[in-house]
C-alpha cells in the first residue's frame, strides 16, 4: 500500500489523480445535465420527479453512490488545495515584471478560482435542493420556486461559466495528465475539451435562465 | 622507439611500445601492471574538467572501482565546452563498405596532422574509435538513423570515406550528455565525488609526483584542498588566448599552465587550427566568434571586389570584377581546399586591402550561383538552418546578399606534453583530451576532437592509470601536509595580489589587447620581426597588467571578474611560451605558416629534416626562458610527404 | 538595413535597464536602474551586458554577475529572465542569441534570474541549478560500463524513434521551463530525459525505475507541480514538446503499477 501511497504522493501521481478524479467529475456533470434537462423537457415537472424517484429507488446503493461522488470531490478539491499552495511555495520570490509566451489561457491560469467558485457554489446548491426538507416532496416544484427568483437564477448561470472555463482547461488537461499526448489527437482533443465546456456550461445555464424568464413572462410583477 | 632518443630529450621517454604497430597497444596493456580489484577503492583519482575527456575517465574509472572527485568550472558538468561541437565524430567501421580501416583512419590522422604527431598513438586512436560508437550507442547517444535502423555515415571535412557519425548539428551535446549520464550514474552511487563551480589553481607535488589539486570555490572564494593518488586534466584547449576564438568564455589555459609550473613540459604551444568560416567581428564589442559548418563551401563560392575599397553592394559587382581567388589559386581544389589553406588565403586578401564589410576583415561567401543553378529550396534542405543561425547572429539574408565569413581560432593541437599512457612529464599527472598535445600534430582533421577525448577517457587512461597505481610506490598523503598548505598559500598569495593591484584598467581590456596582438601577430602567419615584436609587447602588456589591473570587490564570494582575471594572468605569461615555440619552429606546418617558410606559391613548406619533433617545453621558474626539449618524431608507416592542393 | 555594409555608428541606441542586483543567497534583492547611451544593434544581449559591466568596473561599482559560457545556444548557462520571459522575447532562442537589433532607441528592458525556490539566487542573475544534476544522478541513465557494449549496429533503432528521442535528447538543461512555469516545475526537463532514453532500446531495461526515481528525486528538490500550462513548452530554447511530458506520466503511471522492487536496484551497478 505505501507503494500506491508513495506514488500518488509523488507530482505526477497527483496530476494522475487530479485528472481520473476531474474526468469522473465530467462525467458526472454530464449524467446531471441529462437528468437537469427534464426540467425543461417536460415543464409539468413530472419527467424530472420519476427521474429523482428513480434514483431514491436505488435506497441504500444511492447513499454509495452519492458517497463515493462526494469522496471524487472532497479528492479533487483537496489535491487543489495541496498543489495551490506547493506551487505557491515553489516560488516564494515572485517576478517583478510578468510576461506569458500564450502556453497558458485564462482557464488554465484561474484554475483554483474557478476550482473555489464552483466549490462554494456546490455549497449553496446542496443547501438549496439536496438538504432542503422540501425536495424530496416535489423536487421540480422546488427548483422552479427557486429558480424563478433572479438572484438565484443568475447565481446559477454564473456558475454554469464558471464550469465551463474551468472546463476549458480542464478537460484537455486531464488528457495530458493522463499521458493522452499525440499530434495526431491534439488538435481534436482540444476542440473537443472546448465543446464539452461549451455545452456543459450552455446546458446549465438554460435550466435557471429557462425558470427565470418564464417566470418573468408568466409574472410581470 | 625509446631506444633511439638523444641525450638531450632523455626526460621525453614517450614510452611507445615497439613492434607491428596493429600489436602495440595490445602488448602495452599486457605489459602494465594491474591493481588488484580488492585494492582499488584504496586508490582515488582527482579528475579536473568534465568535458568529453573528462566524464568519460571519471565514469570509466568509477566503474573500475577507484574512488574519483571531480570538478568543474562551470555550474553543471553538461555544460562543458565538448557540447558545442556539431559536425560529428570518427571510427573506422566501415559500416558504409566504402573502404575505411582502422589504417586508413591512422593514415589520414598522421597525414592530416602534416607529419607532427606520434604514429603509435594515432594508430591506437584510430584502433579505439570503434569501440567509441559501441559504447556511446550503448549509453543512448541517438545518432543519426537509417530507415532501417542501422547508423548513418557521412563524409566530413573532405575524407575520401563517410565515417563521420552524427546527431544532427548537435553531435558534440549528444556525446557529452551521454558522458555526463555516465559520470552522473556514479555521482549518484557514491563513487563520484562532484565539486561544480570550482576551479583548480594548482597541482599538488608530494615526493615529486602530482598527489593533489588546490581549487577555488568559486560561490564561496574559499580554497580547497584534494589529495588522491593521481590528478587527470582533462581542461581543455588555450583558444581563448586569442581573445576571440569559436572557444567558450570559460575556457582557460589556467590548469593545464599551473601544472606546467609544476613539472609539466608544454608541447607544440604554436600549434593552433584556425577555422576558415567563421561569421567576422562586428564590432568593437564582440564577445566571441560563431562557427559555420564548412560544408558551406561546398556550394558557396568564396570571392573578394578585384578593386580596393569597392563600396558597390556585392551584387552590382559584375563577375569580370570579382577575385574568386581559392578557384584562382588552387584550380583543382577551388574552395574546398583545407581549413588552413582557406585560412590563409582569405587573410592575405584582406591584409592586401581587399576586404569587404565595414571591418574590411571579411571575405564573401556566395551562393548566388548554387541558388541560380539548385533553387533556394534545393539550398535551404542542405544548409537551412546554418544560413538561419547565419541571418539570426548578422540580420542579412544569405539568399539575397553574400555571406561573410572570416577565419577564427577554433582548436588547439599543442598542450600538456604525454607519454603512450597520457602521462605528463611530472609523474601522476595525467592529460587528456584537447589539454594534450598527442594526436593531432600540427593540424586536427574534422571529426577527430570528440574521437580523441573520448577515447583517452573510456579506453585509455583506465588502463594507463592503472599502471601507475600498481607500479609505484604510493605512500599515503593528506590534504593536510606542508605540500598542500604550501600550494594553498600560493594560489592565494596570487589571487590576493591581484586584487590588491587596484589599477585603472579592467581585465577584459587586456584580455582584448592580448588577443589582437597574438592574432595578428602569432595567428595564421608568423615570421621572425612579428613574433619578436609580439613577445616584446606580450610582455609589456603583463607588466602593465600586474601594476594597473583594476578587478573590482572582494574574493570571500562570486567573483566572476576576479576568475577571468587570474585566467587572463596566466594567459599572458602562456603567451611568451606560444611566441617562443613559434620562433623556433621556423618551418611551416599544418595550422603554424612562417612567411620565411613558403613556397613561392605562397604555399607552407615543412622542414622535415630540422623539424620532425615534438617541441616540448620545461618551465625553468619566473623569468627564466623556458628550456625546449625535442621528441623526435620518427615515421616508420606513414612516409612524409608535401601537400599539394593546385 | 544597409546590406553587406553593416551598420553605421549612427545606429546606436539608447537602452534603460533595470537589472535584479542581489549579494548572496540570503540577501535581499532590488532592481536597479542603468542607463546605456551606446547600444550597437549588432551586439548579442551579453555583449550589452559585458559594456554595462566594463563601464561600473571602470566606476568602482560591482559588476552584475550572470552565467554564460558557450554564447552560442548550446551549453544552457545563460539564464536570464527579460521582460517576464525566460530567455527574451524571441522564440527559440537563448539569450546569447538574443540580439539588440530586436529592441529600440529609448527602450528600457527588465532584466531578473531564474526565480523558483529549487534554482536559488546565488548573486545577482545567477542561480543555482545543481537540482538538475542530483535528479540526473537518480536515474537519467543508462547503467552499461565501458567495454560492455556490443557493436553498435547490433541495435536497430527504426529512424522515426531515433528522431524522437533525438528530439527530447536536445535539451539544453538551462532551466527556461523551470522558470516559465507559473507554478515553477521542473516536469519538462525531467520528462525530456525519461522519454529520451524511454524510446530507445537501450533504455528499455530501466525504464520503470528511471521514471519513479527521477520523479521522486524531483520532488525532493522542492520543484512545483505540473497543471498543464505549457508556457514551459513556449520558453524552452530547443523546442521540446509537451508531449515528452504525457510520455513521462504514462511511464510513471506504468512503473508505479508494474515495477517489482528489487534489493540490489538502489545500487547502481
Amino acid at each position: 500500500m505505501s507503494r500506491i501511497g508513495n506514488a500518488l504522493a509523488s507530482s505526477v501521481g497527483k496530476k494522475i489523480v487530479m485528472g481520473l478524479t476531474g474526468f469522473l467529475l465530467v462525467g458526472f456533470l454530464v449524467e446531471h445535465l441529462h437528468g437537469n434537462l427534464k426540467l425543461i423537457e417536460d415543464p409539468s415537472g413530472r419527467a424530472f420527479n420519476e427521474y429523482v424517484a428513480f434514483l431514491q429507488g436505488f435506497g441504500p446503493l444511492l447513499l454509495v453512490a452519492e458517497l463515493g461522488l462526494a469522496l471524487l470531490f472532497l479528492a479533487h478539491v483537496y489535491l487543489a488545495f495541496r498543489l495551490t499552495l506547493e506551487n505557491l511555495q515553489a516560488r516564494r520570490s515572485g517576478y517583478v515584471v510578468r510576461a506569458r509566451r500564450g502556453g497558458s489561457t485564462t482557464g488554465s491560469l484561474t484554475m483554483f478560482y474557478s476550482g473555489a467558485l464552483i466549490l462554494a457554489y456546490l455549497v449553496k446548491h446542496l443547501l438549496d435542493f439536496r438538504f432542503d426538507a422540501r425536495f424530496f416532496a416535489d423536487p421540480a416544484a422546488l427548483v422552479k420556486q427557486t429558480l424563478a427568483q433572479p438572484g438565484h437564477a443568475l447565481a446559477y448561470v454564473g456558475a454554469a461559466l464558471v464550469i465551463g472555463v474551468h472546463l476549458s482547461h480542464g478537460f484537455r488537461s486531464a488528457f495530458q495528465s493522463l499521458g493522452v499526448n499525440h499530434p495526431g489527437w491534439n488538435p481534436l482533443l482540444a476542440k473537443l475539451g472546448m465543446v464539452v465546456a461549451f455545452l456543459l456550461a450552455t446546458g446549465f445555464a438554460a435550466i435557471p435562465l429557462y425558470f427565470m424568464l418564464s417566470a418573468s413572462e408568466g409574472n410581470p410583477s | 622507439m625509446s631506444a633511439a632518443l638523444s641525450p638531450p630529450t632523455a626526460r621525453l621517454d614517450a614510452k611507445c611500445p615497439g613492434g607491428p604497430i596493429e600489436e602495440r597497444w595490445d602488448k602495452h596493456r599486457f605489459d602494465l601492471k594491474l591493481v588488484n580489484p580488492a585494492n582499488k577503492r584504496k586508490f582515488h583519482a582527482l579528475v579536473v574538467g568534465t568535458g568529453l575527456a573528462g566524464a568519460s575517465a571519471a565514469a570509466s574509472l568509477a566503474e573500475l572501482g577507484y574512488r574519483v572527485t571531480v570538478f568543474c568550472i562551470q555550474d553543471s558538468p553538461r555544460r562543458a565546452h565538448s557540447i558545442a561541437a556539431q559536425g560529428g565524430i570518427n571510427a573506422a567501421k566501415n559500416y558504409p563498405n566504402d573502404g575505411d580501416s582502422i589504417y586508413r583512419l591512422f593514415y589520414d590522422t598522421v597525414k592530416g596532422g602534416d607529419f607532427r604527431a606520434r604514429e603509435s598513438n594515432v594508430y591506437r586512436l584510430a584502433q579505439v574509435s570503434n569501440h567509441i560508437i559501441d559504447q556511446c550507442v550503448a549509453l543512448g547517444v541517438p545518432f543519426a538513423r537509417e530507415y532501417g535502423g542501422v547508423l548513418a555515415n557521412r563524409s566530413f571535412g573532405g575524407a575520401q570515406v563517410s565515417r563521420t557519425f552524427y546527431a544532427r548539428g548537435q553531435t558534440g551535446q549528444q556525446l557529452l550528455l551521454g558522458a555526463y549520464s555516465a559520470l552522473m550514474r556514479h555521482v549518484g552511487s557514491g563513487r563520484v565525488q562532484l565539486c561544480a563551480r570550482r576551479e583548480m589553481l594548482d597541482v599538488v607535488v608530494v615526493d615529486g609526483v602530482a598527489r593533489g589539486v588546490v581549487c577555488r570555490n568559486l560561490v564561496s572564494g574559499a580554497y580547497e584542498r584534494y589529495a588522491g593518488d593521481a590528478v587527470l586534466l582533462c581542461t581543455g584547449g588555450y583558444g581563448n588566448v586569442f581573445y576571440l576564438s569559436t572557444n567558450a568564455k570559460a575556457c582557460n589555459v589556467t590548469a593545464a599552465w599551473r601544472a606546467h609550473k609544476r613539472g609539466a613540459f608544454f608541447a607544440n604551444p604554436c600549434f593552433t587550427q584556425i577555422h576558415p568560416t567563421c561569421i567576422p567581428v562586428s564590432g568593437a564589442y564582440q564577445s566571441k566568434l560563431t562557427l559555420m559548418s564548412e560544408s558551406l563551401r561546398n556550394d558557396g563560392r568564396v570571392w573578394v571586389p578585384k578593386q580596393k575599397d569597392d563600396a558597390r553592394p556585392p551584387s552590382a559587382i559584375p563577375d569580370e570584377e570579382r577575385d574568386y581567388f581559392l578557384e584562382r589559386r588552387y584550380p583543382s581544389f577551388g574552395n574546398l581546399v583545407p581549413r588552413d589553406v582557406a585560412s590563409r588565403a582569405a587573410k592575405e586578401r584582406c591584409d592586401a586591402g581587399y576586404g569587404v564589410g565595414r571591418t574590411k576583415l571579411a571575405v564573401y561567401l556566395d551562393f548566388r550561383d548554387a541558388l541560380r543553378r539548385d533553387g533556394s529550396a534545393a539550398i535551404r534542405e542542405k544548409y537551412g538552418n546554418l544560413l538561419q543561425m547565419y541571418a539570426k547572429i548578422t540580420a542579412e539574408d544569405p539568399y539575397q546578399v553574400p555571406m561573410r565569413i572570416y577565419p577564427a581560432v577554433h582548436y588547439t593541437m599543442g598542450g600538456l606534453w604525454v607519454d603512450y599512457n597520457l602521462e605528463s612529464t611530472l609523474p601522476g599527472l595525467f592529460v587528456l583530451g584537447e589539454a594534450n598535445f598527442s594526436d593531432h600534430g600540427a593540424n586536427r582533421l574534422g571529426a577527430s576532437a570528440l574521437m580523441q577525448g573520448l577515447a583517452d577517457g573510456f579506453f585509455i587512461v583506465p588502463y594507463t592509470l592503472g599502471g601507475h597505481f600498481a607500479g609505484r610506490k604510493l605512500a599515503p598523503v593528506s590534504a593536510d601536509q606542508k605540500e598542500f598548505v604550501a600550494s594553498e598559500q600560493a594560489a592565494r598569495a596570487r589571487t590576493e595580489r591581484i586584487l590588491a593591484v587596484g589599477g585603472a584598467r579592467t581585465v577584459d581590456s587586456f584580455h582584448r589587447e592580448l588577443g589582437r596582438t597574438m592574432w595578428d601577430l602569432c595567428g595564421m602567419a608568423r615570421n621572425a620581426a612579428g613574433l619578436a615584436k609580439a613577445k616584446t609587447h606580450v610582455r609589456a602588456l603583463r607588466a602593465e597588467f600586474w601594476e594597473n589591473v583594476r578587478v573590482p570587490a572582494d574574493g570571500a564570494r562570486l567573483n566572476q571578474n576576479l576568475e577571468h582575471a587570474g585566467r587572463v594572468a596566466d594567459f599572458l605569461e602562456f603567451a611568451e611560451l606560444m611566441i617562443d615555440d613559434a620562433t623556433q619552429r621556423t618551418e611551416s606546418c599544418g595550422g603554424h605558416f612562417r612567411e620565411e617558410s613558403q613556397t613561392d606559391d605562397g604555399e607552407a613548406r615543412r622542414d622535415d629534416e630540422h623539424f620532425s619533433f615534438a617541441a616540448a617545453w620545461e618551465h625553468r621558474g619566473d623569468g627564466q626562458p623556458a628550456a625546449l626539449h625535442k621528441e623526435p618524431l620518427t615515421f616508420e608507416y606513414v612516409k612524409p610527404s608535401q601537400r599539394s592542393y593546385q | 538595413m544597409s546590406a553587406a555594409a553593416g551598420h553605421d555608428a549612427a545606429d546606436s541606441m539608447r537602452i534603460t535597464l533595470k537589472v535584479w542586483r542581489q549579494e548572496g543567497p540570503d540577501r535581499r534583492g532590488r532592481m536597479e536602474t542603468y542607463r546605456l547611451a551606446d547600444v550597437s544593434p549588432d551586439m548579442s544581449f551579453l555583449e550589452m551586458l559585458d559594456v554595462l559591466n566594463e563601464r561600473l568596473i571602470a566606476e568602482g561599482d560591482d559588476p552584475v554577475a550572470f552565467d554564460h559560457d558557450c554564447r552560442e545556444g548550446i551549453c544552457g548557462a545563460c539564464s536570464l529572465v527579460i521582460d517576464g520571459q525566460a530567455h527574451g522575447p524571441e522564440a527559440l532562442t537563448t539569450v546569447c542569441q538574443l540580439h539588440m537589433r530586436r529592441y529600440s532607441d529609448g527602450d528600457t528592458i527588465h532584466v531578473e534570474p531564474w526565480r523558483a525556490n529549487a534554482f536559488p539566487v546565488v548573486k545577482d542573475l545567477v542561480v543555482d541549478r545543481s537540482a538538475f544534476d542530483r535528479i540526473m544522478a537518480a536515474g537519467g541513465f543508462v547503467a552499461t560500463h565501458a567495454g560492455a557494449a556490443q557493436d553498435a549496429n547490433a541495435i536497430l533503432v527504426p529512424k522515426p524513434e531515433a528522431d524522437r528521442a533525438m528530439d527530447a535528447a536536445a535539451c539544453i538543461g538551462c532551466g527556461a521551463c523551470v522558470a516559465a512555469c507559473p507554478n515553477a516545475s521542473a516536469m519538462l526537463f525531467v520528462a525530456a530525459k525519461v522519454a529520451h532514453l524511454a524510446q530507445l532500446p537501450q533504455g528499455a531495461p530501466e525504464r520503470e525505475r528511471r521514471a519513479l526515481s527521477m520523479v521522486h528525486a524531483m520532488d525532493a528538490e522542492g520543484f512545483g507541480n505540473c497543471t498543464n500550462h505549457f508556457e514551459c513548452m513556449a520558453a524552452c530554447p530547443k523546442g521540446i514538446s509537451v508531449e515528452n511530458i504525457a510520455r513521462m506520466n504514462r511511464e510513471f503511471l506504468r512503473a508505479a503499477l508494474f515495477e517489482r522492487p528489487t534489493a540490489t536496484a538502489a545500487e547502481g551497478g
